[in-house]
């Protein structure tokens, strides 16, 4: 077999050359002079590395013909080759495009202008000073062509997504991989991290990426398109988040590092309300405790004594305008980290500790996670390191509110105007004995009371996870090195949900216990050939192996109606559902790749690579398969202007790549789904919905990119654009037939999707010198998504559809993944609206009208940071363009009469200009606004904004403080830091338009009820000893 | 130390190669999935059963008791202290047609992997289990196009046709017609289906495994078929089906039922009661005022078997001040006064300026509540004034009192589309006999004592007399009585029959009801596709409705009146 001549290859390589072990000894300063102290001098390829004292000056043992790498933030790094000399006096220079050292597939630091493909690193200070309990959501507005969406509520995933959507079904999320080793990323309901879907309930769980402790990170890459990611082969197809975690780097001594970032949390905004109409239907107020209705249709609030909900009929009817606001809390966030690191020749250690402790701004809501990280290098020898990593995290999420049409938020935000939230909290009756008793008070019949639901009902999820590896690195020679990883993934998640007896739905009680265990294990070698062949022409040749095995298993229980209402176990309920096991699913992927980095004269480079998969997941005869890239990039400047008068760097590039997706364990033969509940005790056998497909091929992505960098002005001005054409074949879909059929779906490869775009990262310098500086970058990136082709007979199919049945997420040929289409305005043959005999709009009723696409054409970040003598302020503004999202929200408070809007038409009521499909005529009925709204709330047409929105999303004022020496501080840092803290403008009504009801990709452009996006505002403190 | 780590390194390597994909087929095998060797072909005959008859409580909820148990007049939403409207349902709602469509349309997949086993050929091969599937296929078929219209039989279930057209409903009837003479001809005078692992026996929720009955539940559907057909437009397969039904046999002395599972999960079978008992009562129905006004009309025993007397007591509706009801005070007050005083309801009345009293006997009178209802009048259909379905109706599970079954096709039935045939001269034979049949085992059925039997017999709605529309109307009406709990069918028989009149009316009056949207105050005729037609399979879906109508809930069925 093909691996027998690799062995060869590699055997080839296995001789050493011995080298000689050196101390180097050095400053390290800025473009001023000035010493940087805790700047990073790491051997590169190695933990071997040490930080820069107070003074700047650093000690290392080290080889001749080693690289040293000089890192400090907010400056390029340097990497320079150990000769001959013993001392090496580093000056480094502010950020720019010219030497910046980035960390890309497999972990393997490049330098940037080297590569024939994009790929953009963050530093670990810039998602860590204005902290998001989901890291994810710190990368918004930092990288082009990335997009994250948020939803739900603490300790929920987001969406990520990278150049767009380049699957039809299953994941279209781009892979994290963490050190090297890719993690898993399943939220637990789904196998995957899309998560949340059902418009009714959305919950939406963490995992992923969100368990990853900002604190330890050292800097996050993003490979953006399959060229950047061709290594991972058939997990590339979504792009590749590479996060690169801190090493000991302190060498003198042990160093100590606090971190302590507190902030408060409180709705950024909230819908606009009506104060002047109350609780009631048909312009009246209630008059009988048993007809109370949701809406405030009611008469003028004037303050008389009217029927109040709960019975009592002397409560002034008057406007409670804050009743909506007073539901929410300013809620504490708080994440604390202590790191210790130390560094030798020998080795070096880390560890750290994270807390978080974070409250939702609804009450008994909040979230709790430790982090556990040891980091450990030893160097056992001058040529063998050990590198190990081990993260424990344990999270346990209290009350995470659903989202959605009976979320919590929907009885929150259409309460009735003259309801006092407060009296909400008598959810329930002294004492309740019987069932009766037991009913939730709500301020209508079928209506949620929303403090039972927080404090009285349970939805509670426990994580915990490790994640670590143990890699053993061995250097042959000055040329030759090679590594053998072992990494792990371990999560298990146990939930438990319970709602009372009493609740609104579900009267006599119901709970749910699951729990969840998934896991990765990846092993991997990897040998590197690192050669000058002769002055100009140097090789980089790696050759790669990786095992990945992937499984998960989940049992889960659930029932109903307890026998004792006061008590919430299994063994307490009538009803007790069958157990759904999950057995033991498992997939694995074997792998080998080859990859071959050339460069010629500084200014020439060539990579191609090659990566062959073989996956259990499809059958023999199209289990192994190939991928291929290659990417070419020319540093031009020499030639156009030698010497540098304008511009001082400019670099072509373009790259080919094709990469793929493969599917889910058990998709390929049919069989019988297990016996389901049964009836009357006698054994039911349930059939497939889904037609399998033993012919399943992978999915096939295919992109061309091309791209250029420059700097000028001495290197004040930099500007990198990518274009690129992404074509995904062969998708795996569960194609929706008709059930005629006998199934639901075929599995089937089908269609073609194409994504094109383009990226432009412009950076510049604008003010530097000693005492105050000014640097700030402009990302845009934009991308069209289109279905070119789906399968025969099939023109469109729909991801989800809202539970008012206004809109439909729906994927049509010609059209992009994601077009909105919805219920409209019906119209007569000469296109004037219609309404009927009595007057009211008449609604298209199906959801066929093409109403936008969830896809936001557009996004900017613009990122800022003006140092002032110790003064630093950075700020992020960045904004979404295009894409249009369904405001379900809008609707309900329109059709409730809550919103502002439906002050319109109170008092003489409307006759809509129309045509009256009644009389055949032009319209004269007069309809009441409740009849008005009522009808128009059923067509999506009038609560489908635009996503455009531009908001301050991050600032931070920093602070050194001064002569903390005296104290034993080494150094300390204050920043008053904010998230989320205004918009500049918005087209959305009441909602912001980036929060989607989860994180799948059917759930992108309807937001119901979704909790409203938080503004922080917070103090962050730095302290180092 | 060099060579140890390259041993290492050359250890793995080998490891790699050597351990590469030998497991693969193996793990990538479901570990709880069955083949067609650990089946048994009686499991799916309980599965096909249950999913089509006894459903989950979501198209239970939203298409049979929000729908058509509402079109057949049977039950009524809409009372003051219900939070949901008296109209409702006969606005399009796209979350209730939805889920009833996909139950219906997705219920194929079930039928087709049993008849798949099953036939000739299968991995099960078994010509009387065969024939049970081609008689699901006929139940199946019957409730699914008299609910949608037009939907694909010729080219369904073959996975190979993607595309499958849609066929007329004359056209479904006809193939349904002789798939099940194909079931009957196969049955012969077999009585059981095998032995062995072959025994169908209890797993046979209907007959028990017992073969003549089934044949003689083809013969009931197919005589039911054929007379909804009778007189549409092209049929001419209906006489000659009526007459062979019957000389082969229809089900004249037995009912085919599923017993309820008390113990099951609403989310895999709900009854009345899951929904009864949840939301607080305030999703609870009243029994319909043109079903109760019958029965207290002729006498009908049933009366107390189906529904319970308002609770009556001390009702005080208090008049709106405000808001557009204040102009209808009068209108509304009349509305309420009628509906009772039809339904010879004892009570008093007061009325003052600001609210209106009633007084009404506990327990006493069975009021029916007016379905389709406008939110206008609701505040004064207080819920204590209407009569609610009995107790065995709506009995919650695990609690130890009986519910009532669910009816596939009763004795009642058949005798009475017996008797049918013979007024419509398609048969021969004494139809008063059939008719009285048909009323006896109806009553029997809800245990209604052989002595009320006998006195209701003894009335003039219990024989047959006068022209043959009024006997018709006679049949009509006592199947759509026979119906009851059984809303898909009772509503056939009104758009079918046009009876009772009072139930297939139309409505103009915004004041009091409810046009329902696009409806415009017409009668429902069918309900929606689902919206995935339109994505799936828009070709055939939309050649359907040039042929059919629009698709719409006016759209009248091929054999409507």
């Amino acid at each position: 077999m093909r691996k027998n001549s690799i062995l060869s290859i590699f055997l080839f390589f296995a001789f050493s050359i011995s080298a000689y072990a050196q101390q180097i000894t050095g400053s390290v300063t800025d473009e001023n002079g000035i010493p940087l102290p805790g700047a990073s001098v790491v051997v590169e390829g190695t933990s071997n590395g040490v930080t820069t004292n107070f003074d700047g000056n650093y000690s290392i043992e080290t080889s001749q013909g080693d690289v040293l790498v000089f890192r400090f933030v907010g400056y390029q790094s340097q990497s320079i080759t150990v000769e001959s000399s013993s001392a090496m006096n580093v000056q480094l220079m502010p950020n720019n495009a010219l030497s910046e050292v980035v960390v890309t597939a497999l972990g393997i630091s490049r330098e940037k202008k080297s590569l024939g493909y994009s790929v953009s690193e963050v530093s670990g200070e810039s998602i860590n000073d204005v902290k998001d309990d989901n890291i994810a959501n710190s990368l918004i507005g930092k990288v082009a062509g990335l997009q994250i969406t948020q939803s739900g509520g603490i300790g929920s995933g987001s969406r990520i997504t990278i150049r767009g959507n380049n699957s039809l079904g299953g994941n279209t999320q781009a892979l994290i991989v963490v050190d090297g080793v890719p993690i898993n990323s399943s939220g637990i309901n789904s196998g995957s991290n899309d998560d949340g879907g059902a418009t009714f309930r959305s919950s939406i769980s963490g995992g992923g990426i969100s368990d990853i402790n900002s604190d330890d990170v050292e800097s996050i890459s993003v490979l953006k398109g399959p060229t950047a990611a061709a290594l991972y082969g058939s997990r590339a197809g979504n792009g590749v988040i590479l996060v690169t975690t801190k090493k000991g780097t302190n060498s003198d001594k042990l160093g100590v590092t606090i971190n302590s970032n507190i902030s408060v949390d409180s709705p950024m905004f909230l819908p606009d309300y009506q104060n002047e109409y109350g609780h009631g239907t048909l312009g009246a107020a209630p008059t009988d405790i048993t007809q109370l209705t949701r809406s405030s249709w009611g008469s003028r609030l004037d303050g008389s004594q009217k029927l109040y909900y709960n019975g009592n009929r002397a409560i002034p009817y008057s406007a409670q305008e804050n009743n909506v606001s007073d539901f929410f809390r300013n809620a504490i966030k708080s994440i604390s980290s202590i790191s210790l690191d130390k560094a030798s020749e020998a080795g070096s250690i880390r560890f750290s500790y994270t807390n978080n402790s974070t409250e939702s701004v609804l009450e008994n809501s909040d979230l709790n996670s430790h982090n556990f990280n040891l980091r450990g290098v030893a160097n056992l020898s001058d040529k063998l390191s050990v590198d190990s990593k081990a993260t424990y995290f344990t999270q346990e999420v209290n009350n995470r509110t659903f989202g959605g049409g009976e979320g919590i938020l929907g009885y929150v935000y259409n309460m009735p105007r003259n309801i006092a939230v407060d009296d909400l909290k008598n959810y329930q009756a002294d004492n309740p004995a019987t069932p009766a008793e037991f009913g939730v008070i709500g301020y209508a019949p079928s209506t949620g009371n929303p403090y039972w639901m927080l404090l009285n009902d349970e939805e509670n999820e426990r994580r915990n996870r490790f994640i670590g590896f143990s890699k053993i690195d061995y250097k042959f020679n000055n040329w030759l090195s090679a590594f053998i990883r072992i990494g792990a993934d371990i999560t298990s998640v146990r939930t438990r949900s319970v709602e009372k007896p009493g609740h609104h739905f579900y009267a006599s009680g119901r709970m749910s216990v699951g729990e969840f265990t998934s896991s990765e294990l990846n092993t991997d070698f990897l040998v590197t050939a690192n050669k000058d062949l002769s002055d100009k022409f140097n090789i980089v040749a790696n050759i790669g192996g990786n095992m990945s095995k992937r499984t998960s298993e989940g049992l889960s229980n659930s029932g109903e109606s307890f026998k004792i209402p006061t008590k919430f176990f299994l063994s307490n309920l009538n009803v007790l559902n069958a157990p759904v096991e999950t057995p033991l699913s498992i997939k694995k992927v074997n792998s080998l790749y080859g990859a071959l980095s050339t460069s010629y004269d500084d200014f020439l480079y060539l990579d191609v690579s090659i990566r062959n998969d073989w996956s259990s997941t499809l059958s023999e005869d199209n289990r192994s398969y190939m991928y291929n890239s290659a990417s070419v990039s020319a540093l031009v400047h020499r030639f156009i202007d030698p010497n540098q008068e304008f511009f001082n760097f400019i670099k072509l590039r373009a790259s080919i790549a094709e990469v793929g997706n493969d599917t889910d364990p058990y998709q390929l033969s049919q069989t019988f789904s297990v016996p389901g509940q049964g009836y009357l005790g006698l054994t039911t056998l349930g059939s497939p919905s889904v037609r399998l497909n033993p012919d399943l091929k992978p999915e096939t992505v295919s992109s061309t990119e091309f791209g250029v960098e420059l700097s000028m002005l001495n290197n004040k001005l930099s500007l990198d654009l990518s274009i690129y054409d992404m074509t995904t074949k062969d998708l795996i879909y569960n194609v929706p037939v008709p059930a005629a059929t006998g199934y639901s779906f075929f599995k089937q490869n089908i269609g073609e999707v194409q994504n094109k775009g383009v990226e432009v990262n412009l950076g510049a310098n604008l003010v530097d010198n000693e005492k105050f500086s000014w640097n700030t970058s402009l990302f845009y990136s934009k991308n069209e998504n289109k279905i070119i082709e789906l399968t025969e007979g099939l023109e469109s199919f729909i991801y989800n559809s809202s539970n008012d049945g206004s809109i439909a997420v729906k994927a049509a040929i010609d059209g992009s993944i994601g077009d909105l289409y919805g219920t409209a305005w019906a119209t007569n043959d000469s296109g004037m609206g219609t309404v009927d005999a009595d007057g009211k709009p008449i609604s298209t009723g199906a959801q066929d009208t093409y109403l936008g696409n969830a896809q936001p054409d557009a996004l900017f970040g613009w990122s800022n940071t003006i140092s002032l003598n110790d003064f630093t302020l950075s700020f992020l503004i960045d904004a979404r363009i295009g894409g249009q999202v369904y405001s379900q929200t809008s609707a309900e408070m329109d059709s409730y009469g809550v919103s502002e809007r439906s002050l319109q038409y109170r008092e003489s009521g409307v006759t809509v200009d129309a045509y009256n499909t009644g009389t055949e005529s032009a319209n004269t009925q007069n309809i009441t606004a409740q009849d008005y709204f009522t009808s128009i709330s059923n067509m999506a047409e009038f609560y489908v904004y635009d996503q455009d929105n531009v908001r301050l999303r991050e600032l931070a004022i920093g602070y050194d403080i001064q002569n903390t020496q005296t104290f034993g501080i080494d150094s300390a840092r204050l920043q008053l830091i904010g998230r989320n803290l205004f918009f500049f403008s918005k087209s959305a009504d009441d909602i912001d338009p980036e929060s989607m009801v989860g994180t799948t990709l059917g759930t992108q452009g309807i937001s119901v009820n979704a909790m409203p996006t938080l503004k922080s505002v917070g103090l962050n403190l730095t302290l180092n000893f | 130390m060099k060579n140890k780590f390259l041993k290492i390194l050359s250890v793995l390597l080998l490891i790699f190669v050597a351990s590469c994909t030998d497991d693969f087929n193996e793990i990538n095998e479901r570990p709880d999935a069955l083949a067609a060797t650990d089946v048994s072909a009686k499991f799916f005959v309980t599965d096909t059963q249950q999913k089509l008859f006894a459903p989950n409580r979501t198209p239970f909820w939203r298409g049979t008791i929000l729908q058509s148990d509402r079109f057949s007049g049977h039950f009524a939403h809409g009372y003051a202290q219900s939070f949901i409207s008296g109209e409702n349902g006969w606005t399009f709602n796209f979350w209730f047609q939805e889920f009833v469509y996909n139950w219906l349309a997705e219920y194929n997949s079930t039928l087709t992997a049993f008849t798949n086993f099953v036939k000739e050929g299968g991995s099960l091969e078994n010509d009387q289990y065969y024939a049970i599937s081609l008689i699901m296929k006929g139940l199946y078929y019957q409730l699914y196009v008299d609910t949608h219209g037009m939907v694909p039989y010729a080219e369904a279930s073959d996975p190979d046709i993607t595309l499958p057209k849609y066929d007329e409903l004359k056209d479904i009837y006809t193939g349904v017609i002789s798939e099940l003479d194909q079931a009957i001809s196969l049955i012969g005078n077999n009585t059981s289906t095998g032995s062995g692992v072959e025994k169908l026996g209890e797993n046979d929720l209907f007959f028990g495994g017992d073969m003549q009955k089934w044949k003689q539940l083809a013969n009931s559907l197919k005589l039911r078929m054929a007379l909804r057909a009778q007189g549409a437009p092209g049929e001419s397969f209906s006489a000659a089906s009526v007459s062979q039904a019957i000389s082969s046999g229809v089900l004249t002395d037995t009912d085919a039922l599923i017993n309820r599972d008390i113990n099951i999960s609403q989310w895999a079978s709900a009854t009345y009661g899951d929904v009864w008992h949840n939301f607080y009562g305030i999703a609870h129905w009243h029994v319909g005022s043109v079903l109760l006004n019958t029965l207290q009309d002729n006498n009908d025993p049933r009366l107390s078997k189906y529904a319970v007397p308002a609770k009556g007591g001390s009702v005080t509706i208090i008049k709106p001040t405000e808001g557009g009801n204040v102009a209808l005070i009068d209108k509304h007050v009349a509305f309420l006064k009628s509906t009772l005083d039809r339904a010879g309801a004892e009570y008093t009345m007061t009325e003052s300026s600001t609210e209106i009293n009633i007084n009404m006997p506990e327990n006493t009178n069975y009021i029916g509540l007016p379905t389709r209802l406008s939110d206008k009048p609701k505040a004064y259909m207080d819920t204590n004034l209407f009569s609610e379905p009995s107790e065995i109706v709506r009995n919650k599970k695990n609690s130890g009192n009986p519910i009532f079954p669910w009816v596939v096709m009763s004795a009642g039935e058949s005798n009475l589309l017996v008797a049918e045939a013979i007024v419509k001269g398609l048969a021969s034979g004494n139809a008063n006999q059939y008719y009285q049949k048909g009323i006896e085992h109806a009553m029997a059925l809800w245990d209604v004592s052989s002595a009320d039997i006998a006195a209701y017999l003894s009335t003039e709605m219990g024989s047959l007399s006068g022209s043959t529309d009024q006997q018709l109307e006679k049949i009509a009406t006592q199947r759509w009585i026979a119906n009851y709990t059984n809303g898909y069918e009772a509503w056939s028989i009104v758009r079918d029959t046009g009876y009772p009149s009072a139930v297939n009316v139309s409505v103009s009056d915004t004041d009091l009801y409810g046009l329902g949207g696009e409806l415009n105050g017409a009668y429902p005729g069918r309900l929606q596709y689902g919206s995935s037609v339109y994505g799936n399979n828009a070709d055939n879906t939309n050649a359907a409705l040039a042929k059919m109508g629009p698709d719409n809930m006016a759209t009248k069925l091929w054999w409507a009146k």
